[in-house]
């Protein structure tokens, strides 16, 4: 069908289309992450930066235990939250995209799942306060059942209500794209499996799980992404016992660290480089999608 | 049959699931109709008012509580959303558009775009605030760095949308439009677009609801004048009191009402292409 003449004219017709896009992306968001990478090297004054390379900011960093610690907290969080949003999103996918057999119940139950991210993000986080706290709805529901004497007080402003918050903010990017692969999967091989005499377990194991693996890996990727760069949950719920990367990126740019800002960001990236990277060794997301 | 009582075991499992979607939300809503101004954002409800909603909008005799400063941030962040809103779908749908054609470095563009959306916003916050400050040397504002960056991250979002939906499309219409000697600027307005618009729809939704609840990017960019959520995120840092609830309440309601014009206007679009589709029919 293509014509040859015109070709090299539909490619700088291709070309003008993507430019804007490509400079813009190159322009605010590359050259900035780079930026990051070279203020990492500058020299801090009390008030100011100046260009002066020097490895002191990175010497500060590794020096510091409050800082180090910060990284600990940061991979030991998302650990943590990464496993909870798969445990507890898998089965709920499994059922909203494998088990419901009307597409129009799965479509509803998706639709359920994501209302909640119309209501402002802050304002989301700050609602796991009346709900943890002391005097919360939580303890309030636990004493009127009578499991507990005395409310428990390390529901909020702790690393636990951080946990908590990030996993119901975070699991629904873990539902979504596994409930999407395990729709895809033809039913007719579930059913000659069972055929076959294969009981659910197995099934499971040799056929569903496989399938809807890049689906985990998308979601782990999202998930990953955003819990590393985490740093309004951990400030709003943790009252300020947590410090995240991110945490300490704020407070630096507040009292106008930029230098030691930067290094943090540059070890965010090269984490996050790596998370992002592992994970796409696992399945050829290419192939797959 | 094990897979028979699984069902049921996960349909009770789900509904427990959205629950603890929910429940924060819940608790926000009860609490939002606390006693005020005395009344705090905690259990038990002291008795059921509306105070903290009439306390928004300035109608409550003055008390200790200050009212939320959200009158110009509300503004501000309505803007932005538009103008971000605005040039993320320009910009996705042209990309997307490129993306018909198979072209050399298609791969390395595709990764670039989708990487706004990947990288954490307090990096592009954080590298944005630099290079305004130290190469540029332009002031940080909403409506400059804090906007490049909103469409830094909403872009991907319209681009993808777009890149779905032009995925499914039958490109022979456009070729039958050319071949009649159609321009291509006018075939794009009278063919591709109206066929596409569902797409450019959900790609402003996208870019809108974003860039209006966005809190990193502009927490690092946006200079001196707040943006809505950098003034529920002031607050944080004092006293929070029932208002802020209600508040939440008030701004559910308000993406709730724009989830329904996008529904309307969805409809509206279906309905004319099925109505096109009949009278093609006829003739």
């Amino acid at each position: 069908m293509s014509i040859a003449a015109p070709s090299t004219q539909r490619n700088t017709f291709t070309g003008w289309l993507l430019a804007p896009g490509v400079f813009w992306m190159i322009l605010f968001l590359v050259a900035p992450i780079m930026m990051i990478v070279y203020v990492s090297f500058w020299t801090q004054t009390t008030f100011a930066i100046n260009s002066t390379l020097t490895l002191d900011s990175w010497k500060n960093f590794f020096s510091s235990e409050a800082y180090v610690g910060a990284l600990w907290t940061t991979l030991r969080l998302w650990l943590i939250v990464l496993a909870l949003t798969f445990i507890i999103g898998y089965p709920a996918a499994l059922f909203v995209g494998l088990l419901v057999k009307s597409k129009t119940v799965s479509t509803i139950l998706l639709v359920l799942c994501v209302i909640p991210f119309w209501t402002s993000f802050l304002i989301r986080v700050l609602a796991w306060r009346p709900m943890l706290g002391k005097e919360g709805a939580i303890n309030i529901i636990l004493q009127k059942l009578g499991l507990i004497d005395s409310p428990i007080e390390v529901l909020l402003f702790s690393e636990l209500s951080v946990i908590i918050g990030m996993t119901q903010i975070y699991v629904v990017f873990m539902v979504g794209p596994i409930a999407f692969m395990l729709g895809r999967i033809d039913r007719n091989i579930i059913e000659a499996a069972r055929d076959l005499g294969a009981g659910f377990g197995r099934i499971f194991w040799k056929i569903i799980f496989p399938l809807s693996l890049p689906g985990v890996v998308v979601g782990a990727i999202f998930v990953s992404v955003m819990v590393l760069g985490e740093f309004a949950t951990s400030g709003a719920l943790s009252g300020r016992k947590v410090n995240l990367l991110g945490n300490i990126i704020v407070t630096q740019v507040g009292s106008l660290k930029w230098a030691m800002a930067s290094v943090v960001g540059v070890i965010l990236t090269i984490l996050l480089g790596i998370v992002v990277a592992g994970f796409l060794r696992i399945v050829d997301l290419k192939s797959e999608l | 049959m094990e897979s028979k009582a699984l069902k049921p075991i996960l349909a009770v499992y789900v509904a427990a699931f959205i629950l603890f979607l929910y429940g924060p939300f819940i608790v926000l809503g009860i609490l939002s109709f606390q006693q005020g101004p005395e009344g705090g954002p905690q259990f038990p409800i002291i008795d059921w008012s509306t105070y903290w909603y009439r306390h928004l909008f300035g109608l409550t005799p003055p008390s200790r509580i200050a009212p939320l400063p959200v009158g110009e941030a509300l503004l501000r962040s309505l803007t932005l959303a538009f103008m971000t809103m605005v040039t993320a779908t320009v910009l996705g749908v042209m990309a997307a558009q490129a993306f018909r054609r198979r072209f050399r470095g298609a791969g390395i563009v595709f990764y670039l775009i989708v990487l706004g959306m990947m990288v954490p916003g307090v990096l592009t916050g954080l590298g944005t605030s630099l290079l305004a400050n130290n190469v540029v040397g332009v002031e940080r504002h909403w409506w400059t760095t804090a906007f490049v960056a909103h469409v830094v991250y909403t872009f991907p979002f319209a681009f993808l949308v777009m890149l779905a939906i032009l995925n499914r499309f039958d490109g022979s219409v456009e070729e039958a439009a050319w071949s009649l000697g159609v321009s291509p600027a006018r075939t794009f307005r009278k063919v591709t677009f109206p066929l596409i618009f569902p797409g450019v729809l959900s790609a402003m939704l996208f870019a809108f609801t974003l860039s209006f609840d966005e809190f990193p990017r502009t927490l690092f960019a946006s200079g001196r004048d707040q943006t809505l959520p950098l003034a529920i995120y002031g607050t944080f840092s004092v006293e929070i009191h029932p208002n802020i609830f209600a508040f939440g309440v008030m701004t559910t309601l308000f993406s709730f009402s724009l989830l329904a014009v996008y529904g309307i206007l969805m409809g509206l679009s279906v309905r004319r292409a099925k109505k096109i589709a009949m009278q093609e029919d006829i003739a």
